[in-house]
């Protein structure tokens, strides 16, 4: 709000202010203890005192801890990286790699900044910390319990990687293919104004309000018989559909498509279709038209819309538990496994520590599309 | 656009429909008509199961299902009409119920049960999550510019965490002496048990959907604050309009297709309720009928499953989506002629 | 994480995929296995993956996949882990094999109690026992001078006076949550009260005097219990225990190691296994077992293989190594303090748990019934009458009541 004649006065900015501090205390909070709680001992991590899982006595107790000198030299580096990577980054890739392949800059920046930040973090701190410590007497002493062995355990014996593995396959195939099929479709909608168009989105709406759960369990039996169904058809390579993450892939994507075209109707529909209609009196066809004319204006829209695919495919829990078994397993299903076994207190702050590993890429993810979300959304991917 | 072309761009996306939405719709639809059972025979089995030192043998009749001669089960499938939908919704007892006019007995029937908490449960949230999307929103478009960013990505935390995962760490801070309950016991100083009884459990689902959807809501609409009409805003400020007024005559209606928008799904995703009463094992207190299909499709541990009333309650699901859907739905008719 | 620990896992994981240490044979059959997922197949399923060619699912949707994949032809999974619930479904249908020649063959050194025999045919291995019997905090009871509770009345009695001492505010723990536990708790006093849950026909008959009993004792316990009891399953109370607030709970045999992992538990050597309280007939649980069982639809040398391999991961060894983890059936097993109470259990009376078709419903139906008996919403003979009712409509709808 520029303008001067819609200035606010102080009082209302500062109430303002304040309540969205609050909001966002509320938002955040639930995510930051659970990865506090990640990096307690079984006992501390269930305390009902707040106060014993933040300084984590039990834990401090077995040995593992922060020291003052620690946390002050952790925060310093954190900071230093994220200056730097917002910094000096851009301008980095900007000088070294070509024009228009910047984004394969971008992915070699961040990886050799992360592999950076990691190496130094996990192994270079430690090591002058475990020199520094005993000098520094009081201000080198434990006070802060905390232990990493948690995330040792998922990552390491429970072989987790491999789960993640599983779910970015399924996250990318779902994203590729209901993209490229959803914003097929959308495209057509838009453009069509016939009743047809209208019942497929009225009938996608509908199938976007179904219970989930009704379609899934169909699916198992015929999944798991695929060979005998499919021999006609296939022969004797008939594939069994269970276990198979591309079948997973399909089934995501088709749930997924009533919301896709939704959103990405409504955002062709907001690009004049003046555009692609002089591209037709210059003698494209409509595949043409689309492919020169909207392809190079759709990305806001598309990538909002993909990220929602995103996260409906990295979230899915029914479909992924019923139709994959443990070797691929993705990492929801693994860590609702791991609270439904017969668990104990330490496997449950194991998933603890799984289920904060499963949030950090969201959190990657919206840090880089943010700018991206909002401009989508502004640009019209949503108008009911 | 003539037909070709368009079938062309849509078919895909509508051949996976097809495929993995509508063919399993019809045939729920079909075998909510129908039963399918086995042909048990009843026989004399010895079981022996192992105790501590020997084995305890029991002789006892048993119904087992017949095999035919591949060794697969024979099953009989039997038109049955509309009985798996009164198996569902148990006219005969809710009928008393209401005559009687009790309405305690007519809160343990389950179809009704789960129907009563669905409909509270979206009439309730929907509202809410429309009023604290915009609240947030409008927070948000005050803020300095330079901060809007880190606010906007600790928003939209609630929204992208994992389902299972926000439900689970809700649990944890509530439950028993969890230390949100163990700071409400502090501070009221009295006992608290919020997985006690139902209201509090409604409460902390219905809390959990607001904070889990409205930064969804909230960023909707603050990209559509993003276009609204400064100049109008300007000149009703002119004319002397409070802040109150301009938000009410200028803001809103602009927002008016995204908060439709943002409804719609609403609507739909809290009539499917489900996570929550799993995550927080509220069976006892609460169910919602999505849970109350899935119920009726788990296996029990003998592989029993009620696979028709299973379908007949994802019917009456449908049906009650569809009737929630038809007053949005006008409009987008309208729209999609007046398109064109 | 230290990099040198991360280098070393992956050298480690290299190592196990191409050295079978501790199997006696090399297995070459591709095998799988489709199983529950606690901690003693874990351990299982561990030692086989030692053979080689062999991967596990533990798998928390195993009771959903179990039937389907089995009856595939040829089977998905090779080996199952079943209970003697789960085995009804797999047994109906007849995509479980008999092992009789195979135990013939390879099983010298099964116990004769592990044969799980049908009409005479052994059709599963059983290599556990697992029942709910009643753990005690020892310090707690000898302070206030009680008793080992014998029955549910000493029980009550017991926490009345722990709660009357103000030891503690609610002294009892249950798994009571809603579904498959509650419906467990009931069965257990039920078979205590030594009520049958069936009539002829496969019709139900709990709504009798033993039923309204077994809901009265439930009842009477939750006042002495932490008003969430229907959210609480066996690894809350389990935690519950070990965080010292509660001192008598009747829970799983396969939970009481976790009393004394220092790890975890602040009450460790201070909570002593006992027998399940004594109902009017029997001590109010039941007894259940778990094991292997292998899929009919594969070839015999498969069938083979995958028996020799199961055996690898219940032999002694896997037993000595874990001890402590299950009430195991084998040689190598000794019975330490924490089995007491299931054997005490058994050499009580105690009866198995009466697996059957039918049951599976009736457990259902209870676990989702008596909800409404424990919160207030009805009465004792209402809310079996219901139950009753709701196992009738979901047995018909199965084809074992015929209409």
């Amino acid at each position: 709000m520029s303008s001067r004649a819609l200035r606010q006065p102080f009082s209302l900015r500062l109430t303002s202010n304040i309540f969205l501090v609050l909001w966002c205390l509320v938002a955040a909070f639930p995510i930051f203890w659970i990865t506090v709680m990640s990096f307690k001992s079984p006992v501390d991590a269930f305390e009902s005192n707040a106060l014993n899982v933040i300084f984590g006595p039990a834990t401090l107790a077995t040995g593992n801890g922060l020291s003052l000198l620690d946390i002050i030299l952790g925060v310093a580096m954190i900071w230093a990286t994220a200056s730097l990577v917002t910094k000096r980054l851009p301008s980095m890739v900007r000088s070294y790699s070509k024009p228009g392949q910047e984004w394969f800059g971008w992915v070699i920046g961040v990886l050799a900044a992360l592999v950076g930040f990691l190496l130094v973090f996990l192994v270079i701190l430690p090591a002058i910390l475990n020199v520094l410590n005993p000098i520094f007497g009081p201000l080198g002493r434990d006070v802060l319990g905390l232990t990493t062995e948690h995330y040792k355990t998922v990552w390491i014996d429970r072989g987790f990687s491999n789960n993640f593995k599983n779910s970015l396959i399924v996250t990318v195939g779902v994203v590729t293919v209901s993209l490229t099929v959803g914003t097929l479709a959308g495209y057509g909608l838009a453009r069509s104004g016939s009743a047809l168009a209208f019942w497929i989105l009225i009938v996608a709406l509908v199938f976007r309000a179904l219970p989930h759960s009704v379609l899934v369990a169909g699916y198992l039996p015929v999944f798991i018989n695929s060979t005998e169904w499919l021999r006609p058809i296939l022969g004797e390579n008939a594939p069994t559909l269970y276990g198979k993450p591309f079948a997973v892939i399909a089934v995501l994507v088709a749930i997924n498509q009533p919301f896709t075209i939704w959103m990405l109707r409504s955002f062709f529909q907001n690009i004049p279709a003046e555009l692609d209609e002089a591209a037709r009196v210059d003698g494209c066809n409509h595949f043409q038209a689309f492919r020169r004319v909207i392809m190079p204006v759709m990305w806001p829209g598309v990538i909002t819309t993909g990220l929602f695919s995103f996260l409906l495919a990295y979230n899915d829990f029914l479909v992924t538990s019923l139709l994959l078994d443990a070797q691929n397993q993705t990492m929801v299903p693994a860590i609702v496994g791991m609270f439904n076994r017969e668990t104990t207190t330490t496997d449950q702050v194991v998933a603890v520590a799984a289920a904060v590993s499963i949030t950090a890429p969201l959190i990657f993810l919206v840090l880089i599309f943010q700018r991206q979300i909002v401009s989508g959304l502004t640009a019209g991917a949503v108008k009911g | 656009m003539n037909f070709r072309t368009f079938a062309a761009f849509v078919g895909p996306s509508v051949l996976m429909m097809l495929l993995f939405i509508a063919f399993p719709l019809i045939s729920v639809f079909k075998q909510s008509f129908y039963i399918t059972q086995p042909i048990y025979e009843t026989v004399e089995v010895e079981t022996c199961t192992p105790g501590f030192l020997t084995q305890t043998c029991v002789t006892e009749d048993v119904s087992q299902p017949k095999l035919d001669e591949h060794g697969e089960i024979i099953t009989q499938t039997q038109y049955v009409g509309l009985q798996s939908y009164r198996n569902v919704l148990e006219p005969e007892r809710t009928w008393r119920a209401i005559s009687e006019g009790s309405l305690n007995v007519l809160s343990t029937i389950n179809f009704w049960k789960a129907l009563r908490f669905t409909l509270t449960f979206t009439l309730i949230t929907l509202p809410l999550v429309v009023g604290c999307g915009l609240g947030i929103a409008v927070l948000i478009n005050n803020a300095a510019r330079t901060i809007r960013g880190p606010v906007i990505f600790v928003s939209l935390l609630p929204f992208i965490i994992t389902p299972v995962i926000g439900v689970l760490s809700i649990n944890w801070l509530f439950r028993g002496d969890g230390i949100l309950t163990a700071m409400l016991e502090w501070w009221l100083n009295r006992d608290i048990a919020l997985f006690a009884q139902a209201w509090t459990i409604e409460v902390l689902m219905m809390l959990y959907r607001v904070w889990h959807v409205a930064p969804f809501a909230a960023i909707v609409f603050y990209a559509g604050l993003q276009t609204v009409n400064q100049d109008s805003l300007e000149s009703a400020v002119i004319d002397g309009a409070t802040r109150w007024q301009r938000m009410k005559y200028i803001v809103i209606p602009h927002l008016m297709p995204l908060i439709i928008f943002v409804s719609m799904i609403h609507l739909m995703d809290s009539y499917r309720v489900f996570e929550e009463i799993v995550g927080f094992s509220s069976q006892g207190y609460v169910i919602s009928l999505q849970w109350l299909t899935y119920d009726f499709l788990v296996p029990d541990q003998a592989g029993n499953r009620s696979v028709s009333r299973a379908s007949a309650s994802a019917m009456l699901t449908m049906i009650g989506i569809v009737i929630l859907l038809i007053l949005p739905l006008r409009r987008t008719w309208r729209d999609h002629k007046g398109g064109h | 994480m230290k990099l040198k620990t991360i280098l070393m896992a992956g050298a480690m994981s290299l190592a196990t995929s191409t050295a079978w240490a501790a199997c006696s044979f090399e297995n070459e059959v591709p095998l799988k296995s489709l199983s529950a997922g606690f901690e003693a197949w874990k351990a299982v399923t561990d030692a086989m993956a030692e053979c080689g060619n062999f991967s596990a699912s533990l798998d928390q949707e195993f009771r959903e996949k179990q039937p389907e994949a089995f009856a595939a032809d040829p089977a998905l999974y090779q080996i199952g882990g079943v209970s003697n619930a789960t085995l009804v479904p797999l047994l109906n249908a007849g995509t479980i094999r008999p092992l009789d020649d195979l135990v013939e063959k390879h099983g010298q050194n099964l116990l004769p109690n592990q044969l799980i025999k049908v009409d005479g045919k052994t059709m599963a291995v059983a290599m556990m026992v697992n029942a709910q019997h009643l753990m005690y905090r020892d310090d707690v009871l000898a302070e206030l001078g009680i008793e080992e509770p014998k029955t549910y009345d000493d029980v009550l009695a017991a926490a009345a006076k722990i709660k009357e001492a103000g030891v503690m505010d609610y002294p009892i723990g249950g798994t009571f949550k809603t579904g498959w536990n509650l419906g467990q708790e009931f069965v257990n006093m039920y078979m205590g009260e030594g009520g049958a849950f069936f009539g002829g026909g496969n019709m139900p008959a709990i709504n009798n005097d033993q039923g309204v009993k077994a809901l009265e004792t439930l009842k009477a316990m939750t006042e002495y219990m932490d008003p969430e009891y229907l959210v609480s399953d066996s690894t809350y109370v389990q935690q519950q225990f070990q965080q010292g607030k509660i001192a008598m709970a009747n829970l799983w045999a396969s939970r009481a190691a976790a009393m004394n992992d220092e790890a975890e538990s602040q009450v460790v050597g201070k909570v002593t296994m006992a027998a399940a309280p004594m109902g009017s007939a029997v001590p109010a649980t039941t007894i259940w077992w778990d094991g292997i069982v292998l899929a009919s639809n594969m070839s015999d040398e498969e069938a083979d293989a995958a028996f020799r391999v199961a055996l690898e991961g219940m032999d002694a060894d896997t037993v000595g190594a874990n001890n402590d983890v299950a009430v195991w059936l084998s040689t190598a097993y000794t019975p330490g303090d924490l089995a007491a109470g299931a054997a005490a259990s058994a050499e009580g009376g105690a009866k198995a748990y009466p697996a059957s078709g039918p049951m599976g419903i009736m457990h259902t139906a209870l676990g989702n019934g008596l909800a409404d008996y424990l919160t207030g919403a009805k009465d004792a003979p209402t809310t079996l009458a219901d139950i009753e009712a709701d196992y009738i409509t979901a047995a018909k709808e199965a084809g074992l009541i015929s209409n």
